[in-house]
């Protein structure tokens, strides 16, 4: 910033760089207006480039069917009903193992 | 170029923006020709259907004295880390109910910790800013603790959340109240990247929660006070891939769907979404009955505190800070069971969800400072 030209009075012609000389805000203004229209655009780019790409992804129902598939061709030992194959190790949370260490001699840990 | 033109430019520019969002928003929802719930009743999809002792509590892990907030499970079945209010990480074996490690942490104010993929270390984080990560073989010090092994400090933000990156141990994504998620190399401790941020969109608030693809360990989606979830590829941190909107709250957990391809979110409005992560289509929202009901103020809404899908994906199991754990079809959009209702619940809310890597078992840990081991006890049909 030009610090040494001062605002001279009304019969100067308002060229930028007078404006930008006469108040630190409008300075700081211009830049931060800069920032923001330049955010705003990259946005804008980025929502256009989504736009584009919209129109070549299809509904959702397309989407529903895959995601239906996905969860029913897989094992869950958590289910009811599932495919197989099951592993013997799902069950293993209600296989007796020593049950002496973790009932009887439960302490504070402090 | 004058202020006053940079004012007409400014204008111009946020009109179109704004006319942008307007029809991408019409566009979207035009495309939404269906969600999940009404293409798979259409299919004549039925619910699944429990008993009434087949999801059953089979372990309950004591030992910590305050809240808990968090739990992670090793990739290798059984054991499990659990960070609590009483400023102490514990390393469990789930299956014998046995604590291996009980680490006091150098900061109390914990918030979040993670089992790296080999097991032989924890990571965690909270208010100090900072992503603490403790080598579990290591000697202790002269007052009997376990040392820091590495602390990853550049947040300007308390730590929220945290995550290995699948299969290297060295190399971890954090979420920070700073509004940005950094990949970090923990051999050097410095950041690999940063995403989001001063200099880069990003979030625009708090970010609450990371979940990193497990078919694909360079995609993570980040969830925010912002409302919103956005999806990250980690070689451009310079934006997310693509921006979720349609919650009305904060978004607290996400969580990757086991196929990768989607992932789904709860949030402070209530409700959990599934979103599909090609597409950017909101495929579901999964709203409690009570909340359907007309005439439930906003502040009545029990917030979601923690998801987790079942490894199939056919069951997505959410806690709310009003202490309900439902246990949700995923297809059907409906709750089939709600755990906070049964025989040996959580006496106070449930904080945090997690599946063990087999997914056989769902751990979840309350403010209750418990932790659960729930199971499936009864008749299973395999076909």
């Amino acid at each position: 910033m030009d610090s040494t030209s001062q605002p001279n009075g009304n019969d100067r012609p308002p060229t930028s760089r007078s404006q930008s000389n006469t108040t630190s805000s409008n300075y700081i203004g211009k830049h931060r207006l800069t920032a923001i229209i330049s955010q705003h655009n990259q946005q804008i780019q980025l929502i256009q480039e989504e736009l584009d790409q919209l129109e070549t992804l299809g509904e959702a129902s397309l989407v529903c069917g895959q995601l239906i598939s996905s969860v029913e061709s897989s094992t869950d030992a958590l289910l009811p009903v599932t495919r197989g194959p099951a592993d013997g190790g799902w069950d293993r949370w209600f296989q007796r193992a020593n049950q002496s260490s973790s009932s009887r001699h439960r302490r504070r840990w402090i | 170029m004058s202020v006053a033109e940079l004012k007409e430019k400014h204008k111009a520019a946020t009109e179109t923006l704004n006319s942008l969002r307007e029809r991408l928003r019409d566009r979207r929802s035009q495309l939404l020709d269906t969600d999940v719930a009404s293409y798979a009743k259409a299919q004549g999809k039925t619910p699944v259907a429990f008993g009434p002792t087949d999801l059953v509590c089979c372990r309950i892990l004591q030992g910590h004295t305050g809240k808990v907030y968090s739990l992670d499970w090793t990739p290798e079945k059984n054991r499990i880390v659990s960070a609590s209010q009483d400023g102490r990480l514990i390393v469990w074996n789930a299956l014998t109910s046995q604590k291996t490690h009980a680490i006091k942490l150098p900061c109390a104010w914990v918030m979040t910790c993670a089992f790296s993929p080999t097991g032989q270390s924890v990571a965690c984080g909270g208010l100090d800013s900072v992503c603490s990560i403790f080598d579990l073989n290591a000697a202790l010090d002269k007052d009997g603790n376990l040392p820091v092994s590495r602390m990853l400090t550049g947040h300007k933000g308390y730590v929220s959340c945290c995550q290995y990156v699948a299969d290297d141990d060295t190399r971890l994504i954090t979420g920070s109240g700073d509004q940005t998620c950094v990949l970090w190399d923990i051999t050097t401790g410095l950041r690999t990247s940063v995403f989001g941020g001063e200099y880069q969109s990003g979030h625009t608030a708090d970010v609450s929660s990371v979940s990193i693809n497990g078919s694909n360990s360079r995609i993570f989606v980040s969830g925010s006070c912002d409302a919103t979830a956005r999806l990250w590829d980690t070689r451009v941190a310079s934006r997310a891939v693509r921006t979720f909107y349609g919650h009305e709250g904060d978004v607290n957990p996400v969580k990757f769907f086991p196929d990768g391809n989607r992932f789904g979110t709860g949030s402070d409005d209530g409700t959990c979404r599934l979103f599909d992560i090609r597409t950017g289509h909101q495929l579901q929202v999964y709203t409690p009955h009570q909340q359907q009901q007309k005439g439930d103020s906003i502040t009545s809404i029990p917030s979601v505190t923690s998801i987790a899908f079942s490894i199939s994906g056919r069951l997505l199991f959410t806690s709310y800070s009003n202490g309900d754990v439902f246990v949700w079809d995923t297809l059907l959009a409906e709750v089939v069971l709600n755990l906070g209702t049964l025989q040996n619940s959580h006496e106070a809310r449930v904080s945090c969800l997690g599946l063990s890597a087999d997914g056989s078992a769902l751990c979840t840990g309350s403010w209750d400072t418990s932790l659960k081991i729930w199971a499936f006890g009864g008749h299973r049909t395999v076909i």
